[in-house]
This record gives structure tokens, sequence and C-alpha cells, in this order.
């Protein structure tokens, strides 16, 4: 089952098939160094924004724990 | 599934030819025919143009799989850790479980979190969604699904529906309520319908369109209001187990894997499969795209999860060690991209350093299979849901000590 048709025949699924296989074949691609390294930037870029990386002060944590109330 | 097909020869007049031959007895779909061998050979070759025969066509099938990965393998200059060596190790991650979000009565399989940044919604096996604060623990809505094993559900961008499915092949949105006398269940919507099991759903960029997997093989594009069928997505060979929309800066697509082991990413509007990925050894559990939209993280039965570019069409990472032996069900990255969490059936949740391709940390606390996994939309905690139907909410601070590469 491939493509936006369903065909009962063998012959229509696989030209389908090599159809499929023709666009991706052909789809622009860059080099793995290129990749890599927008990869890179992205991650370098938003370090600071990434409380899981750089941690969260205390007193801006909702997870914090409930410490008991004295009524004074 | 099965199909077994009992060939039986009996002697006859042909329904075709009318000649009396010895004859194949098959069924196309439910409908028995009677055709001697010869018909039989030209149905299966009917719509072949000129010069085209099923060998040719299976032989340009397998030459452009070559090319494929020839012209893939071209490109492959360099590893990703090696050009992430220049960037500074990350120090010691220390996980710490915040709440423990205790009330389902069976394995909870699925949950998201909403846009508010504290409410939760998940789904379990005994046919409950809830609707959790997880900064208080408290639960804000409860429903019982018709059907048990409820293994998809999804919270609304507006945050005032949830949407789940599950055995029951369907998909059906609940408006959130805090009117206590109104039945959550009252006003619920069927949305989709598939031929088979719901295995994963998520709103589009609004309340408006809700996008399927199911175990048919399909995925697809539904309107909420009218509970029209927008768009269907043909493809994949098997279940298919999950999905993940792209970040919406980057366009209309998606990516889905399945137990084909394909992942496969398609062009919302046109139903196209775009770019295909088949690397993984087993079963595609889960698949979440890299914050940027360039790049998605998989994580499957075969203990990896792994990093493919869509820019580079290729694998760029697997994130795998020896002592993992078992399946990865979840993956979400941490805001930036630089961390990768991943649930698995071993009931531990590992932390991979998405650069370098190192493991940073190993959370321990589920008693059984971690099945779910998500990072919150302010990236500040994850929350993980088990088989030991807990959801435990869970944050880390990185005691910066720099390591030197190791």
């Amino acid at each position: 089952m491939s493509g936006n048709l369903c065909s009962s025949t063998t012959a229509a699924r696989a030209r389908q098939a090599v159809e499929q296989l023709r666009l991706e074949a052909g789809i622009d691609r860059i080099k793995v160094s290129q990749a890599a390294a927008a990869l890179v930037r992205y991650c370098q870029e938003h370090r600071r924004n990434d409380p899981l990386l750089t941690g969260v002060p205390t007193s801006a944590n909702p997870y914090k724990d409930k410490k008991p109330c004295v009524i004074l | 599934m099965c199909d077994q097909t009992f060939l039986a020869i009996c002697f006859g007049p042909c329904d075709k030819c009318g000649k009396t031959k010895p004859l194949m007895n098959i069924y196309i779909k439910t409908d028995p025919i009677n055709y001697c061998s010869l018909c039989v050979e030209m149905m299966a070759t009917e719509g072949l143009q000129e010069n085209e025969t099923l060998a040719s066509l299976k032989n340009e099938s397998e030459s452009l799989k070559n090319k494929l990965e020839e012209e893939r393998a071209k490109l492959h200059d360099v590893e990703l850790h090696q050009v992430a060596d220049r960037v500074e190790a990350l120090g010691q991650f220390v996980m710490k479980t915040r709440r423990t979000l205790k009330g389902h009565g069976n394995k909870v399989l699925c949950m998201d979190w909403c846009k508010d940044k504290r409410r939760i919604v998940s789904s379990s096996q005994d046919g409950k969604v809830i609707v959790w604060d997880a900064f208080t623990t408290n639960k804000e809505h409860a429903v019982t699904m018709p059907c048990t094993w409820v293994m998809a559900c999804a919270y609304a961008p507006s945050g005032c529906a949830v949407a789940c499915g599950g055995l029951k092949n369907k998909c059906s949105v609940y408006p959130l309520t805090f009117d206590k006398n109104e039945n959550m269940a009252a006003k619920k919507k069927s949305v989709a319908m598939h031929t088979n099991y719901l295995s994963a759903c998520s709103f589009t960029n609004s309340d408006m369109q809700i996008l399927t997997a199911s175990g048919d093989g399909t995925c697809a594009l539904w309107d909420v209001e009218s509970g029209q069928l927008l768009q269907s997505f043909h493809g994949h060979a098997a279940d298919v187990l999950c999905l993940d929309l792209a970040p919406s800066e980057t366009g209309n697509t998606f990516v889905s894997g399945g137990c084909d082991k394909k992942a496969m990413v398609w062009d919302m509007r046109s139903g196209q499969c775009i770019q295909s990925f088949e690397t993984h050894e087993s079963d595609i559990n889960s698949v979440r795209y890299y914050p940027s939209g360039d790049a998605f993280a998989s994580g499957s039965d075969d203990a990896s999860c792994r990093l493919y570019d869509l820019r580079a069409d290729r694998e760029v990472a697997i994130y795998s060690k020896e002592s993992i032996i078992f399946g990865a069900s979840s993956v979400d990255f941490s805001l930036s991209g630089r961390l990768l969490f991943a649930g698995y059936n071993d009931y531990t949740i590992n932390v991979w350093d998405v650069l370098k391709g190192t493991r940073v940390s190993i959370l321990f606390g589920h008693e059984n299979r971690v099945s779910t996994l998500r990072v919150s939309p302010d990236g500040t905690a994850f929350c993980s849901g088990s088989w030991d139907h807990t959801l435990r909410v869970s944050a880390g601070v990185l005691v910066s000590v720099h390591i030197q590469n190791t």
C-alpha cells in the first residue's frame, strides 16, 4: 500500500513504489558536516535557555519541596 | 495478518476465457473466482505499459534503492560526534523525582503536557483518562473511556480539551469543563475512525485538527468539528506506532514510526511521503523532532535511539550501549536539543548527550516499564509514565564540574 490511491493490481503497486523511490532519490541533500555544524550551532545558541541544562534557582522552581509553614 | 491461500486443483470452465482447463481457486478481496492459470497471469500483469514487466519494475526499484544509498553515502563526510568534539563536555547530571502522580488503576500508556506548563493528561490500560495539576498533584478531571488500553492521549493547544483513543479504533475529543454538574463524557466528540487500534494522536497548531496514527498502517488528518477525514497517509507496511508534528516554524510536515522499522516524513497537505529512513532493527516506538525541526530522534525495540538529520537525509547518530538491551519506548529532547531523554522497558530513563553520543545520566525509580515520556513546554522538567501505574515529574541539575573528554 503506497501512494495516495489504493490500487489492487500488483503492477500499479510496483509502479507506485518505483515513483516513490524516484522522488526520494531525487531530493536535495547537504553534507553531514554541514548538517552536524547546524545542530551544534543550535544547541550552543539555545543552551542558556534550557532549564534542564542550566538548572533553575530554587526560588523560581515550581517543583521545590514544600517546607511546612510556621505561624509566628 | 495471516493470509492462508488454499490451492485446490479442480477442472472446469474458466470464469474469464471460458475454456475448460485446470482452475486456480483464488479470492479477489472476498469474492472467490475460478480462473485458469493463463488468465491469472494476465490479471497480474494488467496495467503494465509497453516495455514494462513486473520484473523490470522490480529491478528499477532495486537500482533506485541502491542509488538512494549511494547518494546518501557520498555526503557522509564526517560523524556528528566528531564535529561535536570541540563542544565542551556536559558535567555530571543529577536527576530527582519531584512529584509522583498516583491514581491510575493500571499501566499508564500515554501522557501529554498542557501548554500552560503545569497540567498533564494521562491515559491508562484501565480505560481512565486523568488530567492532573503537576505542581499540586491534584486530579482535576477524570473520564472513563468505553475501551481499555487507551494508548493515545493529547492535550489541545488551547488547554480546553483532550483527545484520546485506543482499542476501539477511534479518537474522541473531550472538552474540559469545570462545571461540577457536567459529566465530561457527555460532551464527547468522536473524531477519527480507523480500521485498527489508535496508537498515537496529536492536535495540530489549533484545536480544530487532529493527526492520528493507527495499527491499520495509516496516519490521518481529521477536522475535529465535522469529524471529516482531511488527508490520509499511506506508506507504512505495518502498524504505525508514533508520530510527531514538526515545530510550527518549519512548516506542514510530520514524522511517523512503525512496526516496519521505518520512520517516514510526510507532507500534511499533499499526503505524500517526502523522506523515509530504515536503519532501525526493530519496531520504532517513539519519534520526536529536534527543536529546530531539522532532525528527529527515534526510540526502538532494538534498544537504540537514533538521530536522523532531514537535510542530510540520513541517520547521523546512534545512542546505544551494550549494557542496554531493552527497548526504548519513548524519547524527547530538552529545549536546546542538547539532551535526549529516553524511557526504556528495563524501568530506567537514560539521558543522552545528543551531540557527543554519550550517556550523561540514568534515572531509576519506576517499578515497571517506562511507557511514555515528555519534557514540559518550558523545559523545566520532564514527566514519565509507567506500567507501575504512576507518573513521575522529574528535574535535573548539572553539577558544573568540567570533566575532560573521556
